[in-house]
């Protein structure tokens, strides 16, 4: 069963106006479970509004998604919160770690929505934290850790409710050369290791390379959809800022 | 949870000390005046033991203190009361203020009450003596005092002391009640017409009279039914029942009561609306966190929730604060007043528990309008805002 499916799924801001925005305009696609995948386009081609789309953060206009099977249409709030909640993980660009909590405890987070008990929710954040490898820095607030080290504790957030998809908005859009060439390298494992399907919008050529998957937006409509033999990771050996 | 709250709470920490003081000031007004109430009612509570025992009957406006110096009847009146079926004895009295010139005073004034002690037995029963005896039938120059007026002129069981200019030698001191009686010198009709007469000399000497008659009912009898009687059948009167007696002095914690309210609405007002104030521009402030909390599984219930729980805790946090600094005033001001034999404030659990769950429930209802606020927001926009 395929993983994400969406069907004629549109987007439409200010409906029969005459400032009519047709965001995302008729979008069909597959995702498999484990795939890694690019969603790249000009701005304004709808990347965003897809993604959160398809994380049920938004509700479509007209048409389906569905997540595992399972059709998220008419589902109401509460119910689309609990898919965010069970099968999707969340990366933004300007990470959204909460200030006041430190690394470990914005992890632990999703946990305590998902009402894991206590001594199971910091295992796994430990376990977390180590994949990112960010263990030693657990107990610094996000305001102590760099821009790639933030991003990486956003990423174990969204991995440790073991979702079933990761969507990843511009998760490297503030980040230098180098720490976006670590963050792709960390999500690229944990793709091989977990075989969580990784869905990346971006606009940076040299993140879309790394994919194994390129959907190209345009106006709202999908312009091409190409599978590519992603190409190596060489990072630099440069301590991270 | 309660740590995060903290946390956010300190990381303004300006507008969270701005809010919990404003909480703080109307907490603080609300102790100390609650602790003013809670003496102001045990007063009453004492007043009202004492003066329910008997029908009250005065000159036609006089009040429950007697007809006050300018009032009084014939000592006739006496005998006519005494002949109203259902009275068990009616005795002559008169009250008279300790100090010619008394000042206002929180609950009962010092007074000096004269009764026919032959006939009064019953009346005094009820008050309780700590030290000597109390009053018998044909004691002249003697007299009973209450324990806060003892304490105020110094006076020791056989000592003498000195009323409206005449000596008295002390046969007895009451128990404490922490009401009216307290405050009251109970002499022998005779010495109390002596001074009324001294006190008044237009008035002709030697013509028996009595400002207040009290009157006891018979067993079994009820007292209010007797009242009516006695109004019905005695002419130039005004008959104080003692469920009349009870209203009377009830009106006195009323105002006061009424005042508290008052605070406590103000409290209320500019508590509430800082609390409320303070929220929205928290909510405002982290639309985006709660657009985060919402992408990652926050269902609407647990937003609402933590910003009630803010609310209340700056609620709770400003009450404890404000009654802490309220009861320590009360504290310091009683101990204040002690050499002068006031006791202003009382504490009780009301007044330490009650200004708590107040400004915790205030807290919590200031909070239902920002935390619905925060609860309704959509997670895509709530995430796109700076």
């Amino acid at each position: 069963m395929a993983n994400v499916v969406l069907e004629n799924l549109a987007k439409i801001y200010a409906e029969g106006d005459t400032e009519e925005v047709r965001a995302v305009n008729g979008i069909n696609l597959s995702v498999e479970k484990g795939e890694f995948l690019a969603i790249v386009g000009p701005s304004g081609s709808g990347k965003s509004t897809l993604l959160n789309l398809i994380g049920c953060l938004d509700v479509p206009t007209s048409g389906h998604v569905f997540i595992d099977g399972v059709d998220t249409q008419g589902l109401n709030e509460k119910e689309l919160t609990r898919i965010r909640r069970e099968k999707v993980g969340f990366v933004f660009q300007d990470f959204n770690l909460l200030p006041v909590l430190n690394a470990f405890e914005n992890v632990i987070l999703p946990l305590r929505y998902l009402k894991v008990a206590g001594h199971e929710r910091e295992r796994r954040a430990k376990e977390a934290l180590d994949l990112v490898s960010l263990s030693n820095r657990s107990k610094s607030r996000p305001s102590q850790l760099s821009g790639g080290e933030r991003q990486r504790v956003a990423i174990a957030r969204a991995l440790i409710t073991n979702p079933s998809l990761v969507l990843a908005d511009e998760p490297t859009g503030e980040l230098d050369t180098v720490n976006t060439c670590r963050i792709i390298e960390v999500m690229r494992e944990l793709n091989d290791k977990l075989n969580q399907t990784f869905a990346i919008v971006t606009h940076d050529p040299m993140v879309a390379g790394y994919t194994r998957r390129i959907v190209t937006l345009r106006d709202g409509s999908v312009e091409s959809d190409l599978s590519q033999q992603p190409a190596d990771l060489h990072c630099d050996d440069k301590p991270s800022i | 949870m309660l740590k995060v709250i903290l946390r956010n709470m300190w990381r303004r920490k300006a507008r969270t000390f701005l809010t919990v003081f404003g909480i703080v000031v109307g907490i603080f007004a609300l102790t100390v005046l609650g602790g003013l109430s809670a003496r102001l009612t045990q007063q009453v509570k004492g007043a009202k033991s004492w003066f329910t025992n008997s029908i009250s009957i005065v000159p036609t406006g006089g009040s429950l203190f007697g007809g006050g110096e300018n009032q009084f009847f014939t000592l006739s009146k006496v005998q006519e009361v005494q002949n109203v079926p259902g009275v068990k004895e009616a005795i002559a009295g008169i009250g008279l203020l300790v100090k010619s010139s008394q000042t206002f005073s929180l609950g009962a004034p010092d007074l000096i009450i004269g009764l026919d002690l032959s006939r009064s037995q019953d009346l005094l029963k009820q008050l309780h003596v700590d030290k000597g005896r109390g009053l018998t039938s044909g004691d002249r120059g003697k007299v009973l005092l209450g324990s806060t007026l003892a304490n105020k002129l110094g006076a020791q069981v056989g000592g003498t002391v000195d009323l409206r200019g005449r000596q008295f030698e002390v046969v007895g001191i009451l128990q404490p009640t922490l009401a009216a009686p307290d405050t009251f010198a109970f002499v022998s009709y005779k010495d109390a017409l002596e001074l009324f007469f001294k006190a008044n000399p237009f008035i002709t000497r030697g013509q028996p009279i009595t400002s207040v008659i009290y009157a006891t009912w018979d067993k079994g009898a009820n007292p209010e039914v007797v009242s009516n009687r006695i109004s019905r059948q005695v002419s130039g009167v005004r008959v104080i029942s003692p469920k009349e007696a009870e209203k009377q002095i009830s009106q006195f914690s009323l105002i006061f009561n009424a005042i508290l309210f008052g605070i406590a609405f103000i409290a209320l007002v500019v508590g509430g609306l800082s609390i409320i104030n303070t929220m929205v521009m928290s909510v405002s402030e982290r639309t985006k966190e709660i657009g985060l909390k919402r992408a990652i599984g926050a269902d609407t219930r647990t937003i609402l929730g933590e910003y009630l729980l803010e609310s209340s805790v700056i609620g709770l946090l400003g009450g404890l604060i404000g009654m802490g600094v309220g009861l320590l005033a009360i504290l310091l001001l009683n101990d204040a007043t002690k050499s002068n034999n006031v006791t202003v404030f009382a504490i009780s659990w009301l007044v330490v528990v009650g200004p708590v769950i107040f400004a915790t429930v205030l807290g919590t209802l200031a909070g239902i309008f920002p935390a619905l606020r925060a609860s309704r927001l959509r997670p895509v926009e709530s995430l796109r805002e700076d």
